[in-house]
């Protein structure tokens, strides 16, 4: 099965028809979308910004993990299903879209990063000045900003 | 509306609409800035409420936890105002004239106002410095209600997009 005939499957379904005659659904999915991607963004940035040693810098990066990641994980699980039910409104538009594929193989990378980060930086990150969870920061950094700069355009292209 | 509509007509005139709409890339980078200024409110608001409701940061007071998120809060807001007026600049016959976003705007001041009541509250009870999660009614309540208008915020930010502009208003 292609992408195309994935995505007509897609067109097909109840949710897709719900989505496109409701007045308030397709929005009111939206509106959660942007509550679950700011919590990812914004738990994710103050990790990133931690590891660059630009904030919180007296605080030890694991204590801070430990108290952001519940947000973090309960933001990405609300933005996963939010985001995977939008799709529903426009899956051929989705498919053929640059940004929305860009977006996802970004979302890939950030994945990797988190356990590039896990299984390798962290057992290294043993002195405040190493140079691997910088790196590992600054890269997550800018990988989000990137996915949500793409998830907008997404807005202005489809 | 008639003050609305000349002041529309004003800032269409501007040479900050005429920036704004000067490239295509402009009006989405100024979004992406307006989102991720969200986000900071979004993870200062919801570190500072779920630590008042015993979820979160209960290693830490909720003084401490106020003292290190309502400066950058507050910094978010100022630069969502600013990215927010460049926003109606771009359109600005679009969102002044539709109910939601007048909505909006009092939702952001009453989130704002439920904010600055906790910080005070939480300067005026003692056992606040403690480590211990002492939840106050109080507390309970400023919490749960900032938490419900800061998402109401974010719910009528995006329905301006959907929402009808009033009748006669300028299209």
């Amino acid at each position: 099965m292609s992408l195309q005939d994935f995505a007509n499957t897609l067109a097909d379904t109840w949710l897709a028809t719900e989505l496109t005659d409701s007045t308030w659904l397709f929005g009111t999915v939206e509106s959660f979308h942007v509550v679950a991607l700011t919590l990812v963004f914004g738990s994710i940035a103050l990790v990133d910004l931690r590891l660059l040693g630009l904030v919180q810098g007296s605080r030890p990066v694991n204590d801070l993990l430990r108290s952001v990641l519940p947000l973090t994980w309960a933001g990405f699980a609300l933005a996963a299903i939010t985001g995977t039910t939008l799709i529903f409104a426009n899956p051929i538009g989705y498919s053929e879209n640059f940004f929305f594929k860009g977006k996802l193989l970004l979302l890939l990378l950030a994945g990797l990063n988190v356990a590039v980060f896990h299984f390798w930086v962290q057992p290294r990150a043993t002195s405040p000045e190493a140079l691997a969870p910088r790196i590992s920061g600054g890269i997550s950094l800018v990988l989000w900003v990137t996915i949500v700069s793409f998830g907008r355009w997404i807005g202005f292209t489809i | 509306m008639e003050f609305l509509t000349g002041f529309a007509a004003w800032l269409g005139a501007s040479p900050i609409t005429a920036l704004v709409t000067s490239h295509g890339w402009i009006v989405p980078a100024i979004q992406v800035v307006h989102i991720l200024a969200i986000a900071a409110v979004v993870i200062g608001a919801a570190l500072i409420n779920l630590r008042a409701l015993g979820l979160a940061e209960q290693g830490r007071s909720l003084r401490v936890v106020l003292d290190a998120w309502l400066p950058v809060l507050y910094s978010a807001v100022g630069i969502l105002a600013f990215t927010g007026f460049l926003l109606i600049a771009s359109e600005p016959d679009r969102a002044l004239f539709r109910t939601i976003f007048w909505v909006k705007l009092g939702l952001i001041v009453a989130a704002l106002l439920v904010t600055r009541a906790h910080g005070l509250a939480a300067r005026d009870t003692g056992d606040q410095s403690s480590v211990a999660v002492t939840r106050t009614p109080l507390h309970t309540l400023l919490a749960v209600a900032s938490l419900l208008l800061w998402v109401g915020v974010i719910y009528a930010g995006r329905w301006i997009a959907y929402a009808d502009g009033w009748p006669g208003a300028p299209s």
